[in-house]
Parts: structure tokens; C-alpha cells; sequence
């Protein structure tokens, strides 16, 4: 089938849009789809799919605006913005929120490739402390977020659990 | 080895292939929160890491402080590949260390404290990892990187995060351009995790039919796997650009390419627009075996950028320029 806009290409984009109560279905080939806006995600920057995708989380993590990177001082909304993380501490700080997008970037949250094996590193698993959650787990609660608070819960069980064993 | 762009290479589709690896130091915050302060301490601790190690290999490596560099060598370092579009925006505070030839360049502080960068003529993708790996190696012996098991090498960009590696090959695609292949070529290998890009990467359009393909993805993936997938993918486009070649009228072809020869040969004012899709056709004319004369169509474009013709020959107007440009092109070729 061709394109029903330039009537040259192959059509490869079916369009159903719904305007009004009104459907219409167009066929396009690729480069009329991308010029009417259909275009692949990986077009418009990946700078730009994060900082919209870090936009979106913003409403969902509202309770963590607050939280700033005890090294950078940068908060989560700094690194939503600007799609940037502060320094490395931060990837500790903002793990919560981050986790979620590098796997709908990457696919994957663990690292698969060279690990340096020389003294000087500093290898700082980014796991939160009993501690952190806790403190967490209380305010969630005095929030009554009880969803959330939760999952904290039974994390900190694992992690006990984990450690008794 | 040599400057990717004077050798002449076998394999015509693929012009380039280049490794980069992102890497920041522990206990520093990242280039975009970073004092002044910080960035020359930053300059001055890389520099030693390198001086310091004493190997042969750190001997072919020199320092060179950004601020020093004339602003239209700064620009025409990125028409050679050297540095990055983004690096050249400030050269305040920023540093690079660089390999005689050109191939090894180590950026420091541009979005990462570090970024190593080998660039290799045509596909050799393994070989360029293996140097800039050993570079690595050099440089974490002496540095402390911030690395966390989980989540590999922290980078600035979580887009870069885990093997801080970005490995791209640069094809030349004059016949999948033509036939408007090049946006669902994007979109197949977007879908597994590929990006196809313009000469200069992110945002740039290719005027010579010069595309990058690279990887997007950095964690979960090892970096011999994000490698050995671009490859098999250079070698799907490799095949799909040769057989649209093989369908190509012949007359037609030496007619296109022996046209942009003569113009190239013999005009006396030159756009680097009109110099950049002259020296595709002729490229594809020379890889086809039509044209049979010795030159080295990459050559000749890298050196007929505008930042290029004024690093060599001081400020020029764009029409002075254009004048040049075909002037030197003229010198070359006859």
C-alpha cells in the first residue's frame, strides 16, 4: 500500500485518531508519519524523553522534592529538569525514583559490563540501611500513605531476614 | 595507526568506527555542579594520573589546557572528530589529552570528568574498545572512580550509566538516503536499542550521506555484547545499502559521479553544502569502481571544513571562504 500523503513510499504507519467523536484512518510511510508527529521516540533526544519522563514521575514522587543529596546538594527535581544527575551520591539519594526509568531506558538496573578490580575504588553497593527505611516507613506513615508505607515494610523484613539468616 | 580521515579505507561503507567511554571520579560532584575551583583541580588530576603512570603508552600522550587552543582550531577539532560539538561550546576550564595521531582523545570535563575517546578508519571497532580500554585501566590504577556494583560507572546522563560506553560506526549511505530508507532504518534499530544519527551526532543533519550508528544502551548489556550487536548491525546495513547499490542504472551512476567530479575538480567557488554532497557522489563513484583516481574523498571533506580551511589560513568571510574551499580543492585534485 502507498502513502496516502505523498503517494510515494510504502505506507508503513496506520493512524486511527478519534477527533470530535469523528474516526479517520490514514496510512503514512515512514517520513510523512515522523512529519505529522508519529515519529519514533528515539527522534526527539533521549535528553528530552528523560527530562519528560522524570517530569511525569515528579507528580508520583512529590513526597521526595524535599530530599536533597547530602554531597551535591542537588534535589530531585533539579535532576528532573536538567535530566542530569548531580554527582555520584546522587544515584544513592534519588535510587527510589531513578530505578523505575533506567529500566524503561536501559532495560535493565544491573550493571552487566567491566568491573575495575584495582585497590583505589570505592564500591558502594546502593542499597538503603534498615535505618534509612525506617525513617522512611515513619513517614509514610505519619502521611498516611499506607500503599507505600507497605512496601517499605516488607523490604525492611527481607532485609532483616537477609541478615539473620 | 593513523587520523582516521587521511587513511584511505578498503571497507567504503563504513568510514569510522569510535569508542567512548564515560567515567567520573569519586568524591567530586559532576561537570555541570562543579566550581571553578574544582574543574582546574579536576585538569590537574587527570593530567598527573597520565604523567604519572609512565608507561610507553602515556609517553604518546599529550596535555593540552582548552584555553590555549584558537577558537577556530577548537571548531575545526570537532570537524576532525577530536572533541565533541558539546565540548567545544566552552572551552573555559576544560582540557584534553591527545594521541599524536588524533586517534586517542581523553576529554576532561565535559558532561563526564572524564571521557575517553578512540578513533579508528573504518571498522575496527574491537581494536579502538581495546585501546581505549587499556586507557581505562591506566587511569582507574590511579584515580578512584565512582563505580557501584549495582549500577556500574556513574555518570552524569543516567542515559550513560553502567559501561559508560557509547560505540558508534560512521556509514556512508548515499543509496538508502536517496531511496528514503534512512528513517525506517532508524526506527528498526531503534527498536533494539540503536540510534542512527547525523556526522556530528545528536541533533546534526548529514549532508554527506554520513551517518552514525550507535548504542543507547549502557546497563544490563556487557561492553562486548553492546559491540559485537553494532556490528552485526553495520554489516545488515552494509548489505542493504550494496544491494540497492547493485540495482543502480550504471550510466546513470557514472554520470552523477563523474558530473560531481568535474565540478569539484574545476569550480572556482565552493559551499561547504554543495563540497559535502559532491564528495558523496564521488565517494560512491570511487567505491563502485567507476572513478579509478587516487583520492581520498574523506580527506578531502574533513579538510574543506569551514573551521578547517580558517585554522590553516585565519579569518575568512563565508565567501571568502567558498573561494578557498574550491581553490584548494582545485590544487588537490588536478
Amino acid at each position: 500500500m502507498k502513502c496516502e500523503k505523498c503517494g510515494k513510499n510504502t505506507a508503513t504507519t496506520h493512524i486511527k485518531s478519534i477527533v470530535n467523536g469523528v474516526a479517520k484512518e490514514i496510512n503514512l510511510c515512514s517520513l510523512c508519519a515522523a512529519n505529522e508527529g508519529y515519529g519514533n521516540i528515539s527522534n526527539v533526544g533521549l535528553a528530552g524523553m528523560l527530562a519528560s519522563m522524570f517530569g511525569e514521575s515528579l507528580q508520583s514522587v512529590n513526597e521526595n522534592i524535599g530530599v536533597k543529596c547530602s554531597v551535591c546538594g542537588a534535589t530531585f527535581s533539579n535532576v528532573a529538569k536538567t535530566g542530569k544527575v548531580g554527582c555520584a551520591e546522587c544515584y544513592n539519594t534519588f535510587k527510589n525514583e531513578l530505578l523505575p526509568y533506567l529500566k524503561r531506558v536501559h532495560g535493565s538496573t544491573v550493571h552487566a559490563g567491566k568491573v575495575p578490580n584495582s585497590a583505589p575504588l570505592i564500591v558502594k553497593p546502593i542499597q538503603k540501611t534498615v535505618d534509612d527505611l525506617r525513617t522512611q516507613l515513619n513517614r509514610l506513615i505519619s502521611e498516611e500513605k499506607y500503599e507505600q508505607a507497605a512496601v517499605i515494610r516488607d523490604e525492611i523484613k527481607r532485609m532483616e531476614e537477609n541478615s539473620n539468616g | 595507526m593513523g587520523r582516521w580521515y587521511k587513511e584511505n579505507s578498503n571497507n567504503s561503507i563504513v568510514v569510522s568506527s569510535r569508542i567512548r567511554l564515560a567515567r567520573n571520579l569519586s568524591g567530586m560532584p559532576f561537570p555541570s555542579r562543579m566550581n571553578d575551583e574544582q574543574r582546574e583541580k579536576l585538569k590537574q588530576t587527570v593530567k598527573s594520573a597520565i604523567e604519572e603512570s609512565n608507561t610507553p603508552f602515556a609517553k604518546l600522550l599529550k596535555y593540552i589546557d582548552m584555553s590555549s587552543v584558537p577558537e577556530n582550531e577548537v571548531m575545526a577539532m570537532v570537524e576532525r572528530h577530536v572533541i565533541s560539538p558539546e565540548f567545544a561550546k566552552s572551552v573555559k576550564n576544560r582540557a584534553i589529552i591527545l594521541s599524536d595521531d588524533e586517534s586517542i582523545s581523553i576529554m576532561i570535563g565535559e558532561e563526564d570528568h572524564i571521557r575517553i575517546q578512540v578513533i579508528l578508519q573504518g571498522l575496527q571497532l574491537e581494536k579502538a574498545y581495546d585501546i581505549a580500554e587499556r586507557i581505562d585501566s591506566l587511569l582507574y590504577e590511579r584515580l578512584h572512580f565512582a563505580f557501584d556494583s549495582q549500577l556500574g560507572f556513574l555518570t552524569e546522563c543516567p542515559t550513560n550509566l553502567g559501561t559508560g560506553l557509547r560505540a558508534s560506526v560512521m556509514l556512508h549511505l548515499p543509496v538508502c538516503e536517496a531511496q528514503g530508507e534512512i528513517q525506517s532504518l532508524s526506527e528498526t534499530v531503534g527498536k533494539i536499542g540503536f540510534t542512527v544519527r547525523g556526522m556530528y551526532g545528536e541533533g546534526s543533519k548529514s549532508e554527506a550521506s554520513l551517518y552514525q550508528v550507535s548504542n543507547q544502551i549502557t546497563l544490563g548489556l556487557s561492553e562486548n555484547n553492546a559491540i559485537r550487536n553494532l556490528e552485526i548491525i553495520t554489516n545488515q546495513i552494509i548489505e542493504k545499502e550494496m544491494k540497492l547499490r547493485e540495482e543502480l542504472d550504471t550510466l546513470k551512476l557514472e554520470d552523477l559521479s563523474y558530473r560531481a567530479l568535474g565540478t569539484l575538480k574545476y569550480a572556482r567557488i565552493m559551499s561547504s553544502k554543495e563540497m559535502m554532497n559532491l564528495i558523496s557522489k564521488i565517494k560512491l563513484g570511487l567505491d563502485m569502481g567507476i572513478i579509478k583516481e587516487e583520492i581520498n574523498p574523506i580527506e578531502l571533506l574533513v579538510e574543506s571544513g569551514p573551521f578547517m580551511l580558517m585554522s590553516k589560513k585565519g579569518e575568512m568571510t563565508a565567501k571568502e571562504r567558498d573561494i578557498e574551499r574550491a581553490t584548494e580543492l582545485r590544487k588537490k585534485m588536478t
